[in-house]
């Protein structure tokens, strides 16, 4: 069982905290939603003893906000408060307020995702959700995903070297790199396609598509706390999301 | 009801989880590591809506998206989670044209092909003259667009009427015309419904190619919201367009006998002769 007590928590629980945390970052507007995410993600992180992991994961999104930054600061139409005038370029603070505030949305919700994914072993979340209704096929698609992700990785690889060997030039200006790409799409769609027929049989030979719910053996413990709590996080986020678009949280900030 | 669970036989839901790591290892590829203005992350879900229809088509974009963004390793970093909604848009529209017949092999020869030709050249020159005609999109003082958005938008339909063209006269097969339209289309909507979202969760800018895009549509003057959807318009109708083709001629080259074991398969094939 994995350790530490947020780690403890049902994965259901888990879950509904990211999904809460996810709507807040984006969704309600101005500064404070994101800033009490990103309280709240910190204060998990250094409780569940991923600190630094997930910090060293959110600076991921470094290119993504420098963007942001950059373009919003420098390029934002209408700003007529310029910080200083740096030649033709004008960075205004206007710009530079709506483009800190879209960083801190930005990184809220992928620290709200980071610390989802450090915190929680993708098949106990989808065993946890088949447990409470969630049906197998819908189980079966995300776990297959996430299998196949790396294996399709693999095989793009291999059809690109194999590309590669038949004199395509894959490196180099950009008309040459688009016309790398379409080489690669096509055989392994193909590929993907075969590999359809085989797993269908598998799947098929095991009753995947016989009537009834399949009995999950596997029981993450849950309490009535984590009940509650996951109800009233999911519809306090909604309920201030809608708020948020009705505009009643204008004052605050 | 029937038609729904139909849509999700067991070959359909084999082949979703393989379609969405399609979607996420080519999108990955193009959009982080060889940082093109395009985003080559709908194939997967074209396809399915084209195999298995809307409803499939329409989880798969989403489900792309959402298992994209939480996904470990790749997840954090990416900005596609938000956009669910967009690829959710893509996978119903992919179906709708499937079940349209659009991507079945329509061979053709003279007048029938030259016709088809000519409404697909027709149809991109229809669709910019009211954007060229209007003073909002043209004129930097009305619209805040820069002004040359309209020789862009000129080159960019003359371009797209020119590849079809050719596509479907080297061919001979008229289905070209109908399935770049489809992609096109498919385009367009997909950036109307993915410019609020830009502008309004990442400012306008998504931390890949495009945004020099952005960046060049601001400093003509547009705002954050027009920005995004001028960067949309350019990226999204070429990346559908070629995403289109690509199922297209990946469907061309499977057999009947494959195509008939999914559900939309059937539209896919020429019926009429065994």
């Amino acid at each position: 069982m994995p350790t530490g007590a947020y780690r403890r928590l049902n994965p259901a629980t888990k879950l509904a905290l990211a999904l809460a945390e996810a709507v807040l970052a984006l969704g309600v507007r101005g500064w404070s939603g994101p800033l009490v995410v990103i309280a709240v993600c910190v204060a998990v992180a250094i409780a569940a003893r991923i600190a630094r992991r997930s910090v060293l994961l959110v600076l991921a999104s470094i290119p993504l906000l420098l963007s942001i930054v950059l373009v919003n600061t420098f390029l934002y139409p209408g700003a007529t408060d310029p910080i200083v005038q740096l030649g033709p370029v004008r960075p205004t603070w206007t710009g530079l307020a709506a483009a800190v505030q879209a960083t801190l949305r930005v990184v809220a919700f992928g620290f709200s995702v980071v610390v989802l994914i450090l915190t929680t072993e993708p098949d106990h979340l989808i065993a946890d959700l088949e447990r409470r209704g969630l049906g197998r096929r819908a189980a079966f698609v995300v776990g297959a995903t996430l299998r196949a992700i790396p294996r399709t990785t693999q095989r793009a690889g291999q059809i690109t070297e194999a590309q590669r060997a038949r004199a395509l030039d894959t490196e180099g200006r950009l008309w040459r790199r688009v016309r790398g790409i379409l080489p690669l799409a096509g055989p392994l769609v193909f590929g993907a396609l075969t590999d359809v027929e085989e797993q269908t049989m598998a799947l098929e030979a095991r009753a995947f598509s016989a009537p009834g719910r399949r009995t999950v053996l596997r029981v993450f413990p849950d309490s009535a706390t984590q009940r509650v709590v996951r109800w009233a996080a999911l519809l306090g986020a909604l309920a201030l999301l809608t708020s948020s678009i009705a505009g009643v949280l204008e004052a605050i900030p | 009801m029937a038609w729904l669970s139909r849509q999700f036989s067991t070959r359909v839901i084999v082949l979703i989880p393989i379609a969405i790591a399609i979607n996420i290892v080519l999108g990955f590829t193009v959009q982080k590591v060889l940082n093109l203005p395009i985003y080559l992350d709908s194939i997967g879900t074209i396809l399915v809506g084209v195999l298995a229809g809307p409803i499939a088509g329409a989880v798969t974009g989403a489900a792309s998206n959402l298992i994209w963004q939480y996904a470990p390793v790749i997840g954090p970093g990416s900005n596609i989670g938000p956009f669910a909604i967009t690829a959710a848009v893509i996978g119903l529209l992919a179906g709708l044209w499937g079940q349209l017949g659009v991507y079945k092999s329509r061979p053709a020869e003279g007048m029938r092909l030259w016709l088809a030709i000519a409404i697909g050249v027709a149809a991109p020159a229809l669709l910019i003259l009211p954007i060229i005609n209007n003073p909002a999109y043209t004129d930097p003082n009305v619209g805040g667009y820069p002004s040359w958005v309209y020789w862009a938008a000129v080159l960019i339909a003359a371009t797209f009427a020119l590849v079809l063209a050719a596509v479907a006269y080297v061919r001979r097969d008229s289905a070209a015309v109908w399935v770049a339209l489809a992609g096109a289309a498919t385009g367009i909507v997909a950036a109307v419904v993915s410019a609020p979202i830009a502008a309004i969760v990442y400012g306008g800018v998504m931390g890949s190619g495009t945004d020099l895009l952005v960046a060049a549509l601001r400093q003509g003057g547009a705002d954050v919201y027009h920005a995004s959807l001028g960067q949309g318009l350019f990226s999204d109708p070429i990346d559908k367009t070629i995403t289109s083709f690509v199922v297209f001629l990946v469907v061309l080259g499977l057999s009947r006998r494959l195509l008939a074991r999914f559900p939309m398969g059937e539209r896919l094939t020429d019926t009429a002769s065994a």
